[in-house]
């Protein structure tokens, strides 16, 4: 397999290259083949490296406060060398806030002090594989609701929408019954609990009935938890296992995502059983 | 015994002309219990080891300090390191932190400023005003102190390659306040080894670099006699992840290179190593960086009296500021980050610093607010007024530990110096990496020990909890950016532009001629030529390095 290539750069005139050279060591350590600009690049010549190089993936470094300048930049750069498709990562001192403008303007991801260098490692490596585990999910398969009685949250729905529940089963893994009614294209699950210790008993006595969770249908479930995990998300399931209509699912700690918790499902893939974790 | 009694009785006789000079903080100095504190405890049984390792305090080889009655005397200088955006807005930073009890100013500039570029050069796009004040002309300088008395307080400037620029315009401040350069009391850090070998704003290569340095030494022997003219710094090799061990060695490295430098350009030593001064870490191991000091101010004394043959004590005392370690602060439960700085900083009380700077919780995540830069400030003066650590000299003197950990510092220290001389000095072994490639495999061998947990870092590999959110973090006007630029163009517009021309000729003709530049560089600062004004002219002439 052809080894990933990565260039390492500091834009700008900061100075404090530690971070970087780490980095770079690590990814070495790695089995990439890591390219270190030295210090005071310009972005422009961030860019002509990165393509005549022919990396997978540019990391930069700031710790002067001036990323909000000079990352944009390098997007900017890149776009005018018709070389966009190269993902760029960062690191540094860089406040919340400033992360999310980032982001939201095209760099993959913000990396901040205390990263561990196997999770930069982790998720460059998935960048560069292009690989189906990092994709963005499909869509959103069906939004979770915690009732006390499927029969009487159903009829609502019957009543006010004409909307009916097509499909009804129990799911033992969880104590849980669920009814999935069909709005076109996102379903929504009623989830009842069979037992006083199944966890959506636990949600309904904490917090009453109403939205539970939404589900995101990916591909190859497992990686994908392999992935999150490697890259310090929480999961509340490590491995697959059933979630009923023969899919399997796994959920997501609700504190990596500020609260709402998140359920991953793979269309199929379930055989029935609970998977063994690995 | 002989040796100790008439150590003894000099070490008594220094005190009293040192108390008669300056009478101590107080009468007596007393536990809660009552105890009176002695102002030094000796052994009771000396050997001869005593008086050639250890000695009494403001005498050689000065392991218990450089002052006769250290703190009781006179507190160490609270020097914390300030400054960002507008010399407007780091002026009045200046004046909270004097009104808030800081007894020193330490001044931050700009990454533009310290590579030598003016705030509208396309190199300084997205730095100006960010790590520190941006400063183009001595028109900026002279807002930055304004309405503060450069006859009263000293300033520390973290300025390197432009050094002689900026030591220029601050006499040339001092001179419109009425005061003389042989007044002015402070620092300038001037030290470009380290720049090449952690800290990155270097513009020169090593040779000229040298030069100028030493230009900087002569001028100020002649002109400004009580400014510190280099502050020979083992702190950003350490931050770059140097060991202490690593941190002394390459500092005294350095120190030696700039010494011999100096003394090759004809200076005879006594006549510039007392303006010579150091600046270390103060990190996490608690007992070994109170060594580290101690064992420093050792090596210094015995290298400058037998290998520079000085005779003058103040060539032989290492005087050091000292700033806590800013690569320990995490950005995880930040709160964490004050106890790590009291420790820090207790330790480098502990070793005997002359100033010192204690960071703020907050600096993992951007430069301090008023108010967590107030809370740095008041850790030191708990220290200074409430720990009873500054009320007798040295109080780890004598302990088997810390004397154990002192003696092996400067032993490996001291293997590694060997390495460094044997490959020709601190120059070459800068140039040809080694002191780079030495550094950077002690960080990454941190690294790895942290991730794997065989050193655990508390909040951020152990006992994490969710974090709750950021607090209320700095942010520094961005529209001063703007307005500083206009500054500069209608200060190009106004000035005279016949005298900057010439004395920009005449600068460009004395870096080729070899004579002193301090004095060219201080005309071209009076008619307010630029730092990049400046800095071009020699870096034509010059060159750049090229890390």
């Amino acid at each position: 397999m052809k080894r990933i290539r990565v260039l390492i750069a500091k834009p700008g005139l900061d100075g404090h290259d530690r971070g970087a050279l780490v980095i770079a060591q690590a990814l070495r350590d790695a089995g990439m083949e890591v390219i270190y600009t030295g210090l005071r690049q310009s972005p422009e010549k961030i860019v002509r490296a990165a393509v005549q190089e022919d990396v997978d993936v540019i990391g930069l470094s700031s710790l002067s406060g001036a990323h909000n300048t000079l990352f944009p930049a390098v997007m900017e750069a890149l776009k005018k060398a018709d070389a966009s498709d190269i993902p760029v990562i960062g690191g540094g001192v860089i406040p919340q806030e400033d992360i999310i403008h980032l982001e939201s303007i095209g760099v993959a991801r913000i990396f901040t002090p205390g990263t561990p260098t196997k999770a930069v490692a982790a998720y460059i490596q998935q960048l560069a594989g292009g690989s189906s585990d990092s994709a963005p999910p499909k869509r959103i398969e069906h939004i979770g609701i915690a009732v006390h009685s499927i029969e009487e949250t159903a009829s609502f729905y019957a009543a006010a929408f004409q909307l009916s529940a097509a499909h009804v089963e129990e799911i033992p893994s969880q104590k849980v019954r669920a009814a999935f009614i069909d709005c076109g294209s996102v379903y929504l699950e009623l989830i009842e609990p069979t037992d006083d210790s199944s966890p959506v008993a636990a949600f309904l006595k904490k917090r009453g009935p109403g939205l539970h969770h939404i589900a995101f249908e990916v591909s190859d479930l497992k990686k994908r938890i392999t992935a999150l995990k490697e890259n310090g998300f929480p999961m509340i399931d490590e491995a697959p296992r059933s979630g009923g209509r023969g899919h399997s699912i796994a959920f997501m700690h609700p504190k990596a995502s500020g609260g709402t918790l998140i359920e991953l499902m793979e269309e199929g893939a379930d055989d029935g059983h609970v998977r063994e974790t690995e | 015994m002989e040796d100790f009694r008439s150590a003894y009785e000099t070490w008594q006789k220094k005190v009293k002309a040192q108390i008669e000079k300056r009478p101590e903080r107080r009468d007596s100095f007393q536990s809660t219990s009552g105890f009176e504190m002695e102002r030094l405890y000796v052994p009771d049984r000396i050997d001869s080891a005593y008086i050639a390792k250890q000695g009494f305090p403001g005498d050689f080889p000065y392991t218990r300090g450089i002052r006769p009655t250290m703190y009781r005397g006179r507190l160490w200088t609270m020097r914390q390191y300030a400054g960002f955006g507008s010399a407007e807005e780091t002026n009045r930073r200046f004046k909270y932190l004097l009104d808030e009890g800081q007894t020193g100013l330490s001044a931050a500039f700009d990454l533009p400023t310290q590579i030598g570029y003016d705030s509208d050069d396309a190199m300084a796009e997205g730095e100006v005003g960010k790590v520190g004040v941006a400063i183009d002309s001595l028109e900026d300088m002279e807002i930055l102190f304004d309405d503060i008395s450069l006859h009263e307080v000293s300033t520390s400037m973290t300025i390197n390659a432009p050094a002689a620029v900026l030591l220029a315009m601050y006499t040339a401040v001092a001179e419109k306040q009425g005061v003389p350069p042989e007044k002015i009391r402070g620092t300038i850090q001037n030290d470009i080894l380290k720049e090449y070998a952690a800290r990155g704003t270097y513009i020169y290569p090593p040779a000229p670099s040298m030069r100028l340095i030493t230009d900087i030494f002569s001028y100020c022997r002649q002109e400004a006699p009580k400014f510190n003219t280099i502050s020979i710094s083992g702190y950003h090799i350490r931050e770059a992840g140097a060991t202490a061990v690593q941190e002394l060695a390459f500092t005294l490295s350095n120190a030696k290179a700039y010494v011999k430098a100096a003394v090759e350009s004809g200076l005879p030593v006594d006549e510039f190593a007392p303006q010579l001064a150091f600046f270390f870490n103060g990190h996490n191991h608690f007992f070994e960086e109170a060594a580290k000091f101690r064992a420093a101010r050792r090596m210094w004394a015995s290298m400058m009296k037998d290998e520079f043959h000085a005779e003058d004590p103040k060539s032989m005392q290492l005087r050091f500021h000292t700033q806590v370690a800013g690569s320990t602060l995490t950005a995880q439960q930040p709160e964490n980050n004050i106890i790590r700085v009291s420790l820090q900083a207790l330790a480098a009380v502990l070793g005997g610093t002359q100033s010192l700077h204690t960071n703020a919780k907050d600096e993992a995540l951007s430069l301090p607010t008023e108010t967590s830069a107030r809370t740095a400030l008041r850790t030191q003066q708990i220290i200074a007024h409430e720990s009873g650590a500054a009320d007798t000299v040295d109080p780890l003197g004598g302990s088997y530990y810390v004397e154990a950990l002192t003696d092996k510092l400067e032993e490996e220290a001291l293997r590694y110096m060997d390495r460094i001389e044997e490959m020709g000095g601190a120059v070459r072994a800068v140039e040809e990496r080694y002191v780079q490639r030495e550094i950077q495999r002690a960080a990454y061998d941190t690294q790895k020990k942290q991730e794997s947990g065989q050193e655990i870092v508390v909040g951020v590999n152990q006992f994490r909890t969710e974090e709750e959110p950021q607090p209320d973090l700095l942010k520094v006007d961005e529209t001063f950016v703007a307005e500083q630029k206009a500054r500069l163009k209608r200060l190009r517009e106004t000035r005279d532009q016949k005298a900057v021309d010439s004395c920009l000729e005449t600068l460009r003709e004395t870096c080729l001629s070899g004579a002193n530049v301090m004095y060219p560089i201080k005309e071209a600062v009076k008619v307010y030529a630029t730092v990049g004004e400046i800095c071009g002219v020699m870096r034509d002439i010059f060159g750049e390095y090229n890390g």
